[in-house]
């Protein structure tokens, strides 16, 4: 994991929360643009600047599954709440199946989210931002289908995205068919375009820390051949695996199935 | 370099270690305060539990030990001179029955089971390498 500066994130582990994964919060202090990688999660944010002037601004996102480009000004601020895989029906309901790489701002992330329209004061405080985007996802319940959605969440990132579909529905005990449903009302995503992802950032893992070549990494990732690994990072990316930009912040999707290893 | 330690990755470290307990009669040497880590008291090499969860801490990935999946292509065998009594109290305990102990032609006596996490385990007589 590779995080950039003015970036600060409180992992959860499941124990802590079922529905949050971590709380995070940035700042810029020049102006600029980043690239976000995706990780098919959901985020609740409020984004907001240093100077108290700026009314905030409430922003969801769906789950991501290509790579964006944010543009910012010196002293924007960014709160917000990475819901687990599972559980973005919190912020989406019904229509999650279809936001796939979609992001609402202002209005219609207040209508999405209409308890949290409150919080786009000018001034307001970031204790208070973080506390009430908590106490929302918190608040929701708990669903049958996010739990079982969540054992195979589970699984794909033990494997590595290795797993194929027919394997992870044989080890849930239930058909393809029914855990891409399942995975639809859930994650977002489909079952393979989930394990993709997972993959993707295994394989850039193992491209900067294995100590291997690219070849090594390709294999090891799971890929059928280093074409197959190209493809992928340029999908998921945007770059290729022998040009991996400088200073690319790797963000830490192991699902916070431990901890946050840099706390 | 010499074999340190086993390593099984389980989901669930002490359910796992009370299991053993229970259904191989080994006893618990050490619990890592957070439970995600154990070890067994098997002497010189250790017979270690890890939850899976640590893995992707450093890239590593696997196939999860599942009853539900297909088992991994390698074993625990546990030695003792009684492997019916042995077996019995295995399936008492929760395991699933693989194969009854029988003879095979170079004298041992063998049976398998799979654990609660569906990994494969043997129950056998020493092998007598004078005979």
């Amino acid at each position: 994991m590779r995080l950039p500066d003015g970036y600060q994130e409180r992992i959860y582990t499941p124990q802590q929360s079922r529905s949050v994964e971590a709380v995070w919060r940035h700042e810029e202090l020049q102006a600029g643009r980043s690239l976000i990688l995706p990780d098919g999660r959901c985020d609740v944010i409020v984004r907001y600047n240093a100077d108290r002037a700026v009314v905030p601004k409430l922003v969801v996102t769906g789950p991501a599954t290509q790579p964006y480009w944010v543009a910012f000004e010196a002293g924007d601020r960014w709160i917000g709440v990475r819901l687990r895989p599972e559980r973005g029906g919190v912020l989406w309901g019904d229509a999650l199946g279809a936001v796939k790489d979609q992001v609402a701002l202002g209005a219609q992330a207040e209508a999405l989210v209409p308890e949290l329209a409150g919080l786009c004061v000018a001034g307001i405080r970031e204790d208070i931002l973080r506390q009430a985007l908590v106490r929302f996802v918190e608040g929701r319940a708990l669903t049958p289908e996010g739990h079982r959605a969540g054992e195979s969440v589970r699984r794909i990132h033990l494997a590595g995205g290795r797993f194929a579909v027919t394997e992870l529905a044989a080890r849930a005990g239930c058909s393809t068919r029914h855990l891409n449903r399942l995975f639809g009302g859930t994650v977002g995503l489909s079952v393979k375009a989930y394990a993709s992802l997972v993959q993707f950032h295994r394989a850039l893992r193992l491209i900067c820390d294995a100590g291997g070549s690219l070849s090594d990494a390709a294999f090891e990732a799971g890929y059928a051949d280093q074409a197959h690994m190209t493809r992928a990072m340029r999908r998921f990316g945007g770059f290729v695996p022998s040009d991996i930009p400088e200073g690319l912040i790797r963000p830490d999707v192991s699902g916070g199935l431990w901890g946050n290893r840099a706390a | 370099m010499k074999l340190g330690y086993t390593i099984i990755y389980v989901k669930n470290v002490p359910e796992t270690v009370a299991f053993y307990e229970a259904a191989f009669g080994l006893t618990q040497r050490f619990m890592h305060e957070s439970t995600l880590y154990a070890e067994m008291e098997t002497g010189d090499t250790v017979l270690s539990f890890s939850a899976e969860e640590v893995i992707e801490l450093d890239g590593l990935a696997f196939a999860p030990n599942e009853k539900s999946a297909i088992p991994a292509g390698w074993e625990i065998c546990f030695v003792t001179e009684d492997v019916a009594a042995a077996f019995e109290k295995a399936l008492a305990a929760g395991c699933s029955p693989v194969s009854k102990p029988h003879g095979v032609p170079w004298g041992q006596t063998i049976s398998y089971v799979r654990d609660l996490n569906g990994c494969l385990v043997e129950i056998a007589t020493p092998m007598n390498l004078e005979g």
